[in-house]
């Protein structure tokens, strides 16, 4: 016992010295934010802007109704022009334009048109003509509104006066859905983030301690048994650590932000918006929930990235082949989440969320949604205990074949190969 | 008394018999040969002996007791053929992790590497990573570790590969005054030239089996085949007699082979006779090189795949 303890201090301190651990605890929620703020502001950023020419038969559209349009809303220019339309089929490039519209004579306010080409050489996404629909809309609902008489109160009636349906949870008023799917979405991301990551950590030490021969000077001393679990539990215990260490640091700001920030900003903006969340959600239970299934999941699924790096050799391409049934059931277990955040009580979500290798990421992803109300106690007890049973079973196969594995050089073993290491006597 | 001893080990693999059924005794203090050609089962042996596997059939006594290697650990160094450490760990704390997953505590643990770093001129290398070293001076720090616990038994997997004659000088030194405190030493190589200078006891295995065991002086002198080599001041015109051969002439030196029924004495006076004057008469053992490729000869070179049913 002695002995995994002086493994599992090799392993942790050794990754925690390292310069990736520390950059990559920092870096890493910059990146996350950067990458969420960073591609909202680069789509705004990147909004196309086109200059259309209107072509009007019908005599709906004035040049003054045109120009307040486009003075209140500044993106997409229309212009109405008085040119015939086979000369601008022509010249509209030349002229400064991105493309045309022809307002046939027919148009009848009471009926609108089903369909009106907006003429041009390139082809746009629904990103670029959308908002220029929705622009001509705009006039012509002003037009729709004069020819029926409604006046400015009308309007303003018409516009605003809507039934909103909102979800409000009797047992549980703090229940927000929206809190609730944020932070399941960040919950889930994060446990497949880590599993992947650290899994594949684990996988690369098994097999550098095998290249490294250093498994056959150390096995003479311990069993290899206490050198796997050794070396899982001291990563654990460092994504353990790196996990604390942004809590930390969230609760700080939090705090900090709370006491401090009475001046408004962006900081306090961002308070606020955490305070909403976590008034919403049990932050507590969800920090607890996370931390138990990111341990039991990382060694669920860690023991066999261990298994899988005892059987393979120098070789990276080995690992990859190897372990692509593992990765893939972390993938799927992603995908499961999407469905299972926008319908938290569905069978689906409900048995992904039970069985061990989808539970961590799917549950972690429900759990916000409040337990006992969305989550019974039941299925959140039974999951975590066939999850605990699943790792117990993981570990177990995968240490009867990192024991073959660790020191057999040569041949990459198949994973039939490595069945039978595991189940001969 | 016997530090191990080995009855009647096994350890099939799936398509070869690594070890089949080998005996035998090392007594407390001494320097044994584990001698083989490749692949003849030594590595095998020497890792169900560490502990590292678990035999298929038969039975290990470490100092007269079934061996457990859970216990028995501690009292073992074992210094692989392939040179196994962290390369970037630091070498002092990578000294003592190893010292202490050994069983020492972290203040005896720290006392013996400092002396031994000492010893072997390694002290500036405490904060140096493995991977700054040369191979030779990895072959001194993994040697220093495997002997650091101060085991009772020492087993070195072809401890001078890669050591140059200085280097590896230093190493045959310390082994000599390990085994002069008592430390038993097992060597295994299949480096003939320095099992003859260094063992007193050798096994010779192949194929998985024992083929030859004893001392080195004893397995000589069954193995002799009345060579002579007989220095004379001036070579006679005929040399030839009833009572030897001659195999070849270097010289004035004859090498001869004492034909069945006669003695040395029947050679000298033959020389003695004829009135040549003898400068040197001495008997030629064969070299354990010579033995082992004599013995070894004749089964192919690499092992061959069989199957295995057991």
């Amino acid at each position: 016992m002695n002995k995994i303890i002086l493994i599992i201090k090799r392993e942790f301190l050794t990754l925690v010295r390292k310069r990736t651990f520390i950059i990559g605890t920092i870096l890493f929620p910059l990146l996350y934010l950067g990458l969420i703020f960073g591609t909202g502001y680069i789509a705004d950023k990147s909004k196309e802007d086109l200059s259309v020419a209107v072509i009007d038969k019908s005599g709906y559209f004035t040049e003054a109704a045109l120009a307040k349009l486009n003075q209140d809303d500044t993106l997409n220019k229309l212009t109405l022009v008085n040119v015939p339309e086979d000369i601008l089929r022509d010249r509209y490039d030349s002229l400064g334009y991105n493309g045309y519209v022809v307002i046939p004579a027919t148009l009848d306010w009471r009926k609108g048109l089903d369909s009106l080409s907006f003429n041009t050489n390139k082809t746009y996404g629904i990103g670029a003509t959308v908002p220029v629909e929705r622009k001509l809309n705009r006039l012509w609902d002003e037009i729709k509104n004069d020819s029926l008489g409604i006046d400015a109160g009308k309007k303003t009636i018409l516009a605003t006066s809507k039934i909103n349906l909102k979800i409000l949870n009797i047992k549980n008023r703090a229940a927000d859905s929206q809190s609730a799917t944020i932070i399941g979405y960040v919950c889930g991301f994060l446990m497949y983030l880590i599993l992947l990551l650290y899994g594949s950590q684990v996988m690369m030490g098994v097999t550098e301690e095998k290249t490294n021969r250093i498994a056959e000077v150390v096995v003479s001393s311990v069993k290899p048994f206490q050198l796997m679990v050794g070396k899982i539990i001291g990563i654990g215990m460092v994504a353990l650590t790196q996990f604390l260490i942004w809590i930390a640091c969230i609760f700080i700001i939090y705090n900090a932000g709370r006491f401090g920030g009475q001046q408004g900003g962006m900081l306090t903006n961002t308070v606020e918006s955490i305070q909403r969340v976590f008034t919403s959600v049990n932050i507590l239970l969800v920090v607890c929930c996370f931390i138990f299934y990111m341990l039991a999941g990382f060694f669920f699924y860690s023991s066999l990235y261990a298994a899988i790096g005892s059987a393979i050799n120098e070789d990276m391409r080995e690992a990859q082949s190897l372990s692509f049934p593992i990765t893939m059931l972390v993938i799927f277990s992603i995908m499961l989440m999407t469905p299972a955040i926008s319908n938290p009580s569905s069978p689906l979500a409900v048995w992904t969320s039970i069985i061990p290798f989808s539970s961590p990421i799917v549950m972690m992803a429900r759990v916000p949604f409040g337990v006992p109300n969305t989550v019974p106690i039941w299925q959140l007890a039974l999951s975590m205990a066939l999850l605990i049973g699943g790792f117990m079973l993981t570990t177990w196969f995968a240490a009867r074949i990192y024991r073959t594995g660790i020191l057999m050089y040569g041949k990459k073993p198949s994973w039939k190969e490595m069945m039978k290491w595991a189940f001969r006597k | 008394m016997n530090i191990l001893e080995v009855q009647n080990l096994k350890k099939y693999f799936a398509t070869q018999k690594a070890v089949d059924d080998i005996s035998l005794q090392i007594g407390q203090g001494s320097i044994f040969g584990l001698l083989g050609p490749n692949g003849a089962g030594k590595t095998t042996l020497i890792r169900m002996i560490t502990g590292i596997f678990y035999p298929d059939s038969g039975n290990i006594l470490f100092k007269g007791k079934n061996f457990e290697p859970e216990n028995d650990a501690r009292f073992i160094g074992y210094m692989p053929e392939e040179r196994g450490l962290y390369k970037k760990m630091k070498i002092g704390e990578q000294a003592l992790y190893l010292a202490r997953l050994k069983g020492l505590s972290r203040h005896d643990a720290m006392h013996k590497i400092k002396d031994w770093f000492k010893r072997l001129e390694m002290d500036s290398w405490w904060n140096k990573k493995v991977e700054d070293l040369s191979k030779g001076m990895g072959q001194k720090l993994q040697f220093v570790i495997t002997v650091l616990h101060e085991p009772d038994l020492i087993i070195l997997d072809e401890p001078f590969s890669g050591l140059d004659p200085v280097n590896a000088n230093l190493i045959k030194d310390e082994i000599y005054r390990l085994s002069q405190k008592g430390t038993t030493i097992i060597f295994s190589t299949h480096r003939m030239e320095q099992v003859e200078e260094i063992c007193r006891h050798i096994v010779l295995v192949n194929k998985g089996k024992k083929i030859l065991d004893g001392t080195v002086e004893g397995i000589k002198h069954d193995f002799k085949e009345n060579l002579f080599g007989i220095q004379l001041e001036t070579l006679p015109a005929r040399t030839a007699n009833a009572s030897f051969e001659t195999i070849s002439t270097r010289g004035n030196e004859l090498l001869v082979r004492i034909n069945e029924g006669y003695k040395p004495n029947d050679v000298l006076s033959h020389f003695i006779d004829s009135g040549s004057s003898v400068v040197s008469f001495r008997e030629i053992l064969p070299s354990l090189n010579d033995i082992f490729i004599k013995l070894v000869e004749g089964t192919p070179t690499s092992r061959q795949f069989e199957k295995i049913s057991a």
